[in-house]
């Protein structure tokens, strides 16, 4: 609740700062210590102090599950802002309300992360939608930036449109909005009613995480978006989206679990294929990291298809390992010139640095044991093992995984063996520091996944 | 045969007559202002269902606010006969065929499902009436709807961004 009332808050200050402080470096300090008081009260709320006590009638539960995912997202949305906030001026004037959009999708973040409400759901959905189709589209004299946001409006608002069709089937099914009241055995077969609403809900669930066959937006989107938005909304926002996902099946479709599975079986076969061949066949980094983000939220539908202890610990260590190492690799694509495979050519000559770390990043979205990103997908396939009898799905995870690698190294492959003269803008040594800290972390938690985990439980 | 009902069928042979003459008559101003007459229609409906909040509503914001964009919409393509693009005729068929077939999966799935009352509350239910609906908009859902606040101030700011001038 804590977070939730300060990152509306925030939204509001950092709108108006706009118009009162003319110094940008004001505006981006308020962002940070923004973030920074948004993170402590969230772990003030952890440790039990609640600073404002509203009645929500049950709709909104902050339970330990919800309260950890929003510390991990603050977490990354503060490394986010101290890497690439500068890079915001870059894509237009209004400064401070990149800002403020920033701050209103992190309120809606905490809503997905604990609603117990399909109505807050909802809210909470549409509060990350809306700023984020106006960040794609900030960069207005480009086409492509344009283009983009219409596209993921028109899409965008029509999944919604599913989205609220499907909960107005359940409530006819059912005749209430709270998640857990949804979630009763019926005798004998389960009204059609509440099947197509809890498909519909699937649906565009599955559209806005970039799932397969729902996905034709996101290399586009993610592609014609700014660059420093584009690491924003691929790596925190999707796993925001998620934590909506599992807990939306767990909570309210538990009992109809029969009836989904091979559904979502399906959807992360086609995502995990789609995306991992076509990011092979890419020639832009930055698009191949669009369809990476495809092929990896693939792996994360694997949390949901399995529902159990595992998958949601393994969800969280995904989400931590995805958004650092993804935000990593964006931090550094922001400052290069060509984006293309070519423009990383002797990218190690010039900044070892950069090219150390981004090699960590890479290692870890491919998932090479001693990083982080390996014990994740090692959580999601053990959470299938343990259904038992899905044996073909973690093989066909595993394959699919193996082509992953090819993409990710043909950055390295560039980076390292290959010679040419990489156009980089300056980067300050506070940008090495951060990018180093960074992978220490990767690394960190892919050898002691449980610094993580344990705060789940005490 | 009491008033409700008389009522009950002018309106529905109103709304469906109306909603046949949209998506038939050529000139697309027509098609427009026979669909304010369905939204009126329906409003009926709502009035009969004692439903008084929603009927209002429904002709202020589609009958009113919709129907005057789409009106301006129109006005501005200037459509007339030159400038109706000619579809193909395995278009409309295509079209015909995707269309029945979502009508008769809908129509197959939800033609016996069970719904909570059977019975429409006619002239009595209270639900729909503003005093009750307000009463719930601020005890029972004072959260959500405080919440929506955020949803429209966010989304008053990235009208802002897009539309202000660089």
């Amino acid at each position: 609740m804590n977070a939730l009332i300060l990152s509306a808050i925030f939204g509001v200050i950092l709108m108006f700062s706009g118009i009162l402080l003319k110094q940008k470096a004001v505006i981006r300090n308020i962002a940070i210590a923004g973030i920074v008081l948004l993170l402590a009260v969230n772990i003030l709320e952890m440790c039990g102090t609640v600073l404002f006590h509203v009645n929500t009638h049950g709709m909104i539960v902050f339970d330990r599950f919800a309260l950890l995912f929003n510390t991990i997202a603050f977490v990354a949305t503060f490394i986010y802002l101290i890497l690439s906030a500068r890079d915001m001026e870059k894509v237009g004037v209004n400064y401070a309300e990149y800002f403020a959009l920033i701050f209103f999708i992190l309120c809606g973040i905490t809503l997905t992360s604990s609603f117990k409400s399909l109505l807050i759901l909802f809210l909470g959905i549409e509060i990350i939608s809306i700023p984020l189709y106006i960040l794609t589209g900030s960069d207005k004299r480009n086409l492509k930036s344009n283009e983009a946001s219409l596209k993921y409006f028109l899409l965008g608002a029509f999944s919604t449109g599913l989205m609220l069709m499907g909960i107005a089937l359940i409530y006819g099914a059912r005749g209430t909005f709270d998640t857990l009241s949804i979630n009763m055995l019926t005798e004998g077969k389960p009204s059609l009613l509440i099947i197509a609403g809890m498909l519909l809900l699937l649906f565009s669930m599955s559209f806005k995480v970039s799932a397969a066959p729902f996905h034709f937006w996101t290399p586009d989107v993610y592609d014609g978006a700014p660059t420093v938005f584009t690491s924003f909304m691929a790596t925190i926002v999707k796993a925001a989206v998620f934590i909506a996902f599992i807990r939306l099946f767990d909570d309210a479709f538990g009992v109809l679990q029969s009836q989904w599975q091979l559904f979502v079986a399906i959807i992360i076969v086609a995502t995990l294929f789609i995306g991992n061949i076509t990011a092979v066949f890419q020639q832009s980094v930055k698009r191949m990291l669009a369809y990476s983000s495809i092929a990896q939220a693939g792996f994360m539908m694997m949390a949901v298809f399995a529902m159990n202890t595992d998958a949601k610990e393994g969800l969280l260590l995904y989400a931590v390992a995805y958004c650092f190492a993804t935000i990593g690799i964006f931090a550094v694509l922001i400052k290069m010139k060509d984006y293309t495979f070519d423009g990383f050519n002797g990218f190690a000559k010039q900044q070892p640095i950069l090219a150390a770390t981004t090699t960590i990043f890479l290692l870890s979205l491919a998932g090479i044991p001693l990083t982080a990103g390996f014990l994740s997908k090692f959580y999601m396939l053990k959470a299938v093992m343990i259904t038992g009898q899905n044996l073909w799905l973690v093989i066909f995870a595993i394959l699919m995984a193996a082509i992953s690698v090819y993409y990710y190294f043909r950055v390295i492959q560039a980076m390292y063996f290959k010679t040419g003269d990489t156009q980089v803008v300056e980067v300050s040594s506070t940008f090495k520091w951060i990018l180093v800290i960074l992978s220490a972390v990767i690394i960190l938690l892919g050898i002691y996944p449980d610094i993580v985990l344990n705060w789940l439980y005490f | 045969m009491g008033i409700t009902q008389i009522l009950f069928w002018f309106l529905s042979i109103a709304a469906i007559f109306s909603a046949l003459m949209v998506i038939s008559s050529k000139n697309p101003v027509h098609s427009v202002l026979w669909l304010i007459v369905t939204f009126f229609s329906i409003s009926g409906h709502y009035i009969v269902l004692n439903a008084q909040f929603l009927a209002i509503v429904n002709v202020i914001v589609y009958a009113g606010a919709i129907m005057v964009l789409f009106l301006f919409v129109i006005m501005l393509m200037n459509l007339n006969k030159e400038s109706e693009p000619q579809k193909h005729k395995w278009l409309r068929i295509a079209g015909a065929v995707a269309g029945g077939c979502l009508l008769l999966v809908f129509v197959a799935a939800l033609k016996d499902t069970d719904i909570k009352h059977q019975q429409a509350l006619v002239n009595t239910g209270n639900i729909g009436l503003i005093k009750n609906l307000g009463k719930e908009l601020f005890t029972t859902y004072v959260v959500p709807f405080e919440i929506s606040s955020i949803l429209f101030l966010s989304a008053m700011v990235g009208a802002v961004v897009i539309g202000k001038k660089e």
